[in-house]
């Protein structure tokens, strides 16, 4: 510090002119955490804050009460379940004729989850670019690809823990109110690996499908657009296509649905007829809805990451 | 007038000539595109299941939400609306240019798409009624929806997602369990006035005068609300 | 704006600034007016009024400027108090635009229409007689005829500044209210916006506009309201607030025949609280200023020096600020 001192008005001490002040900053030297754990960190902000926790009580509403009517056909299922049973007899055949089934519950809620896609998505992905954060988090151990990832894992487990909350509902309700728990475990257990196959499906093809959308524009009204637009127009479109062009042709739209490849996967996991005629006129081998699902899982996945590596932050 | 032409003009040029409208215009020839394929193909599909499935629960409701939300929220969104509101003129009347705006640009793309998929794939004269009832009803559809959505940005800035949430939730599922909500339903209204015009090809939607309570109800109902939250819109300002 | 006689001492925070006694109703009038958002309040119970001429808001960021002039241009309801533009409430009432013209600080403008549209526009929606004469008039007072037929998008930050006041003066309001206005401006544009201000007050218009920037307001103002986390600091002439501060010394640079002969002389004065000789000057804080003014001449004369040169080296709109938002 040099010894110059100049006078400052108002009778202060004088201060020197041109120096550095030290104001008790310290840097820090020791331990850091390190990647995995920015990693970690960015994960878990992600999944919560599809929820809208950690945020505002406004941010809260969409995605509860999306979440609530989703949950809400498996709270009435188990409901009427549980009234059938003491119903006795009439009882069985209700519960065996409720619309409401773990094989079902997918094209129910479908609908639903793609509604939480195009709400959340946006927000996820777009504010961080639209207020130029991205610099910050790019500065810090978090790699560009890493970003993408913990990005795409935390809003994958968002929409895992959205489809399994009713399904764990189903599990819970259907086995607690049977007569007999251990004919109920027997009845409900075996379900479990589908369930959990096909929610992994769905959760990893609708999120990195809505990501890599929502990824390449901050706007969240054209985000939001084109995500549902790409849940709702696929569909219908190879409905028609069904309808209109040869059989040759049309088999192979619905391989471009999400939708319609879900409800296959659905129909593979759980080893039922599917429901959909379009699926059914296609006549494609269970397996190949299962290629084509992992094969959009890890191109939306490449889309991502190759996006947040060129993106100017 | 001359501030109604202004409203319109600055809101027309504001909707238009942006890259979403490209997109919506791709959007109303999907139809079209798959009327070509169809007629191509030598099929000859029921016009007014396809007409329905397409353009009435899909095309029209879009582009509606597109262009709805986006007259008055995207201004209110970037803060351009001040402009709007700090002038001698009734928040009535901003809130029905909007309206208008809306609907226009809406109908201008819903109307044509359904028209030339409707003749492109009818061939018979059922096929060609339910085409010429379904178009005026997607043009009165369009306003019920413009009305709809420009009250809703009006209230909330997520009005996209908000609408999404009616249109898939509401008018797509419940309307088919709960059925009746259905009164509550534009597009049952909409399907309604097709009826009207030709009721063997539309049997499904409401009673003519149920079509005609819920469209003045929402009409009105959607200027009326508007007007009075943009009279009260606070806009904060940037400290 | 008058001053509270009210005032005094260290306790600069003007509470009340009545408006004159008789004649118009002041332009803009505040009592008791708040602002607050839930838990935070951004307007602290503040109460003023002004006339014709060009006041400054002064604050720091986050002070509540932006707040108070959108309330002032009613897009903001008071949470408390009563808040008057040409003798009406601002809030929910589109007929008091006619006299009211905004400059918000927000960038954005319709990018898709020219300069000269937007000014058209708005006075269009102004509902006057003329919308294009008064739009090229309001782009001619502006300086923005160069740019006047390209897209606003196409805009410098200046240039989109120019188009935000063009729009707001096409109706040639009477109260016109300007938030963070010179924010983007180059310094020749500054000044021609300066200039331009200064000249539509002496026309009679009431020009209230905010800055954190101590020069632009300083130069432009006549009078500052200076805020703070909401509340009102001080107002007045900035001079004036400075003179009503005497619990904090001024500071006077002294450049005489005999410095320190001076400086002795000096010390003997209870309105000196100490002096300093350092640069070849003679450095006086003292606190009370008239008194030191006053005895200062009769001072040098029986100590037999010359005076020079005597300067107040603090009397700049900065060390009010600072010394106000410091308490």
């Amino acid at each position: 510090m040099t010894a110059d001192a100049t006078p400052r008005p108002g009778g202060d001490p004088p201060i020197p002119s041109g120096s550095i002040y030290d104001l008790g900053y310290r840097g820090y030297d020791g331990p850091r955490l390190g990647r995995r754990h920015a990693v970690g960190a960015l994960f878990t902000h992600t999944l919560l804050s599809c929820y809208g926790i950690g945020r505002g009580g406004r941010a809260k509403i969409i995605p509860f009460v999306l979440a609530g009517i989703a949950v809400l056909p498996a709270v009435i299922a188990v409901g009427l379940v549980a009234l059938a049973r003491q119903a006795g007899q009439a009882g069985e055949f209700i519960t065996d004729a409720s619309p409401i089934r773990y094989e079902t519950y997918f094209e129910i809620v479908g609908q639903i989850v793609a509604l939480f896609c195009a709400a959340q998505a946006p927000e996820l992905l777009g504010r961080d670019q639209r207020y130029s954060v991205l610099s910050l988090y790019f500065s810090r151990a978090l790699e560009r690809t890493d970003y993408a990832i913990a990005k795409l894992g935390g809003f994958v487990v968002a929409l895992l823990a959205l489809v399994l909350a009713p399904q764990i509902i189903l599990v819970l309700g259907l086995t607690l109110s049977s007569p007999d728990l251990a004919e109920g475990l027997g009845e409900n257990l075996p379900k479990v690996p589908p369930i959990l196959a096909q929610a992994i499906t769905l959760s990893a093809v609708f999120g990195s499908l809505s990501l890599a959308i929502a990824a390449f524009t901050p706007r969240r009204a054209y985000a939001t657009a084109g995500i549902i637009a790409s849940f709702i127009i696929p569909p219908v479109v190879a409905e028609i296509a069904r309808e209109v062009t040869s059989r040759d042709i049309s088999r192979w739209f619905v391989l471009a649905s999400p939708p319609d490849v879900i409800g296959a996967t659905n129909a593979f996991f759980f080893d039922i007829r599917p429901d959909s005629s379009v699926i059914a006129a296609a006549r494609h081998p269970g397996e190949l809805y299962l290629a084509v699902a992992a094969l959009a899982v890890a191109a939306c996945t490449g889309i991502l990451i190759r996006r947040y590596q060129r993106i100017t932050a | 007038m001359t501030i109604f032409v202004t409203l319109v003009d600055v809101t027309l040029r504001g909707l238009v000539g942006r890259r979403r409208t490209v997109l919506l215009v791709l959007l109303a020839v999907l139809p079209i595109g798959l009327a070509l394929l169809a007629r191509l193909g030598g099929e000859a599909p029921d016009a007014a299941a396809a007409l329905d499935a397409l353009v009435v629960r899909i095309v029209l409701p879009l582009i509606a939400l597109v262009f709805g939300t986006a007259a008055l929220g995207a201004e209110i969104e970037d803060g351009t609306a001040v402009y709007l509101l700090t002038k001698p003129i009734a928040r009535l009347h901003i809130v029905v240019a909007k309206v208008v705006v809306a609907a226009l640009l809406t109908a201008a793309l819903v109307a044509p798409s359904a028209l030339a998929t409707g003749l492109l794939m009818g061939g018979s004269d059922e096929g060609l009624a339910a085409t010429l009832a379904v178009t005026p009803a997607v043009i009165i559809g369009s306003l019920l929806y413009a009305a709809a959505f420009v009250a809703i940005s009006v209230v909330t800035t997520r009005a996209l997602v908000i609408g999404l949430v009616y249109v898939v939730i509401w008018e797509g599922i419940l309307a088919g369990i709960l059925v009746g909500t259905r009164i509550f339903s534009i597009r049952e209204a909409v399907l309604g006035f097709a009826g009207v015009l030709a009721p063997d090809a539309w049997e499904g939607g409401l009673e003519a005068a149920q079509a005609v309570g819920l469209a003045l109800v929402v009409v009105i109902g959607g200027v009326a609300l508007g007007a009075r939250r943009l009279a009260v819109h606070e806009v904060r300002g940037g400290d | 704006m008058t001053a509270d006689p009210r005032m005094t001492g260290a306790t600069a925070t003007a509470a009340r600034a009545p408006g004159p006694a008789s004649g118009p109703a002041p332009a803009i009038e505040l009592d008791h007016v708040s602002r607050w958002y839930g838990n935070v309040v951004a307007v602290n119970d503040i109460s003023f009024s002004l006339g014709p001429g060009v006041t400054g808001l002064l604050g720091p960021n986050g002070a509540g400027k932006s707040t108070l002039l959108h309330m002032l241009a009613g897009l903001l309801r008071p949470s408390a108090g009563r808040l008057t533009v040409a003798g009406e409430p601002a809030w929910r009432n589109p007929s008091l635009y006619r006299r009211i013209g905004l400059v918000p600080e927000r960038e954005a403008v319709h990018a898709f229409l020219t300069g000269f549209e937007f000014a058209r526009m708005n006075a269009r929606l102004q509902r006057l007689p003329d919308p294009d004469a008064a739009a090229a008039r309001a782009i001619r007072t502006v300086d923005l005829e160069s740019a006047a037929h390209r897209q606003i998008g196409t805009y410098s930050k200046g240039m989109r500044q120019r188009a935000k006041i063009a729009g707001a003066l096409v109706h040639e309001p009477t109260i016109l209210l300007l938030d963070e206005p010179f924010n983007g401006m180059d310094p020749r544009q500054r000044l021609h916006m300066i200039a331009l201000l200064r000249a539509m007050a002496a026309e009679g218009r009431t020009i209230l506009f905010s800055s954190h920037i101590l020069e632009e307001v300083e130069r432009l103002a006549d009078e500052v309201l200076v805020i703070h986390a909401g509340r009102l600091a001080a107002s007045g002439d900035f001079r004036q607030i400075r003179r009503l501060m005497t619990d904090r010394p001024h500071t006077f640079r002294i450049r005489s025949s005999d410095d320190r002969a001076l400086g002795a002389a000096l010390v003997a004065q209870p309105a000196v609280f100490g002096v300093e000789l350092s640069d070849g000057r003679l450095i006086a804080r003292v606190g009370d200023y008239g008194a030191f003014t006053a005895a200062l001449a009769a001072t040098a004369k029986r100590a037999a020096v010359s005076l020079y040169e005597v300067a107040p080296t603090d009397d700049s709109l900065e060390s009010v600020f600072a010394y106000l938002v410091r308490r």
